[in-house]
């Protein structure tokens, strides 16, 4: 069973940024869609620039910060050997949250379309370095829990003082309105932008495999079967917040997919660490590019914010796997 | 051949030393029982001689790289943690990490490997189960499993039979036996004495750090001995059924 899960993932991966492709509000043939999609311009300018324009990096982005969010999860999980561990665990969304709502309440995100990303990334960075120089070059899983707490709780706490001090009521609602998490109104430049800092990410995250396999058997094993701990750690926390702090940036705070994602999966490949990455980053891919072609479904005019469902399906879910924990343990 | 050489080696938590001074070398052929009462230090050792913790001194086996090193020992903590349900194969087979290269799956010489210490510690019927689902005893029989899957020169084990039923208590000493009539050495860290004293070839005891007494069994198990390490009066027999230890009761309880 365990053979057939990441071809199957991967298929439901392609079948979903198809079916993201195709929905939306302009109301487009299947064939007529696809071919402006790929020829570009030949049947019409007005559908190919809204297929190449709007639906190519929504389904595009739904699938990175899907897979950022999914393989974060999946990392932090394996190397904190806890199934509650989320991605934004160690501060990074936090943080990320708080550079963006920065721009946007001193006006600077208005300047260009990067602005406001770009100071999600300076926050996601300045939180990693915080954390690591709280954890300690030695740190183990404690204490790299407790820096995230207290970068997390303080982002959050800022954040919530610009939120508070915001003179305009209509910045407050579009800061609320970002922090909820979306994929409505980018564009290829939010794709071009979180695409290197994302491979960079997963680059790291992917050379964690064997680490943090031997981690299932503690820190002592760990690293008497050969793990160099500090390198391990560096390689998660640094990957973690490249692919969260960039997923954030474009997105917003997306809830649950991190946490939810890996927790479905681990039974399926055998709960070894290593082989739930790539089960992981498919599976959280999946997961919010169904959740947003659900958004535009569900309410095509209202933009229901895709963190906002994240959260209302990931929620109950979650309370369903702690119920089945419950069942197991008595 | 000597597997492991430690000289002088001190470790301080906040200032105070709980391992003062420690020299031990480890000789292909050995299964050495480090035995001490609670807090002596023996935990520290192992874990200071394999560089896990800060320690001033010298030891071979710290002075390694890390892959080195876990080809030259292998080391089996004294909790048992398994941190996700994954199949006994599985976690046996992370035994294999050191040999492995960087990429790919178990090569055959890994997979026999496994089957082998799988085999050793009778637990092959088990492989296929969740390791999180097993009985402790069952669990700690996989542990070893996966220290002997390293089929390195030298183990060192923390308390490897405890909460052991008795015949695979003895079983696991005769495993260790048996490895080292291969040539291979074994340092064990252990609180039943009288499995040390006829499963080990010599012994190491530890009282606050330093090393109090070490020898044959005989020696270090002689009640003069057992008195001054433990604070226990304790009845050691050369029977013709080997040595017999037996604690018999308190003498004296000073805190260390």
């Amino acid at each position: 069973m365990s053979r057939a899960v990441l071809p199957l993932l991967a298929v439901l991966v392609l079948a979903l940024m198809a079916g993201s492709l195709l929905v939306g509000p302009a109301r487009l043939g299947l064939g007529e869609s696809l071919s402006a999609l790929l020829a570009g311009g030949a049947e019409g300018d007005a559908v190919a620039l809204v297929m190449q324009e709007v639906r190519l990096p929504r389904a595009l982005l739904g699938a990175m910060v899907g897979a950022a969010l999914g393989l974060s999860g999946a990392v932090l999980q394996g190397f904190l050997r806890n199934p509650l561990a989320e991605p934004g665990l160690i501060g990074t969304s936090a943080s990320a949250a708080l550079g963006a709502v920065i721009a946007l309440q001193t006006g600077v995100a208005a300047l260009h379309v990067l602005v406001l990303p770009g100071a999600a990334l300076l926050g996601a960075g300045v939180s990693v370095a915080l954390v690591v120089a709280i954890a300690g070059p030695r740190g183990g899983a404690m204490t790299l829990i407790l820096s995230g707490i207290a970068v997390s709780a303080f982002a959050a706490a800022l954040t919530a003082l610009v939120l508070n001090l915001s003179p305009n009521p209509f910045a407050a609602a579009e800061i609320v309105f970002w922090t909820m998490g979306s994929l409505a109104d980018r564009s290829m430049v939010h794709v071009w932008l979180a695409l290197p800092l994302m491979a960079l990410g997963a680059g790291m995250l992917a050379a964690t495999g064997r680490g943090l396999d031997a981690l299932t058997l503690g820190e002592d094993a760990a690293e008497a079967l050969g793990t160099d701990l500090r390198r391990l750690r560096m390689l998660t926390v640094g990957g973690v917040a490249a692919l969260v702090g960039s997923a954030t940036a474009v997105a917003g705070a997306v809830g649950f997919v991190g946490l939810v994602v890996p927790h479905i999966l681990r039974p399926l490949v055998g709960a070894r660490p290593s082989a739930l990455l790539p089960a992981s980053a498919l599976g959280g891919a999946a997961m919010v590019l169904a959740a947003d072609i659900a958004v535009r479904l569900i309410a095509p005019d209202r933009d229901l914010k895709l963190g906002v469902l994240t959260a209302i399906v990931g929620a109950p879910f979650f309370l369903h796997l702690i119920w089945r924990l419950r069942a197991r343990l008595a | 051949m000597t597997l492991m050489e430690v000289q002088g080696l001190t470790v301080r938590r906040r200032g105070a030393a709980v391992l003062d001074d420690v020299s031990l070398t480890v000789a292909g052929g050995e299964v050495v029982g480090l035995i001490g009462p609670n807090g002596a230090g023996k935990t520290t050792l192992l874990r200071a001689a394999l560089g896990l913790v800060a320690a001033e001194g010298r030891s071979s086996l710290a002075a390694l790289p890390p892959r080195a090193r876990a080809k030259a020992a292998a080391f089996l903590p004294q909790g048992r943690e398994v941190a996700w349900p994954v199949a006994v194969e599985v976690l046996v087979a992370l035994g294999r990490a050191p040999h492995r290269a960087t990429a790919g799956g178990l090569s055959d010489a890994d997979r026999a490997a496994v089957a082998r210490a799988m085999a050793r510690m009778e637990v092959a019927h088990l492989a296929g189960r969740p390791a999180t689902e097993l009985s402790g005893g069952e669990q700690a029989r996989v542990l070893i499993a996966r220290v002997l899957a390293q089929e390195t020169p030298l183990i060192l084990a923390d308390e490897p039979t405890a909460g052991l039923d008795p015949a695979a208590q003895i079983a696991t000493m005769e495993v260790f036996a048996a490895l080292a009539a291969e040539g291979r050495g074994v340092v064990v860290a252990l609180h039943d004495l009288a499995l040390a004293a006829r499963h080990c070839t010599r012994m190491v005891a530890l009282k606050a750090g330093r090393i109090v007494a070490q020898g044959t069994p005989a020696e270090v198990l002689a009640p003069a001995s057992a008195a001054r390490v433990f604070g226990i009066e304790a009845r050691y027999d050369d029977s013709p059924d080997g040595p017999l230890f037996q604690a018999l009761r308190v003498v004296s309880r000073e805190v260390p």
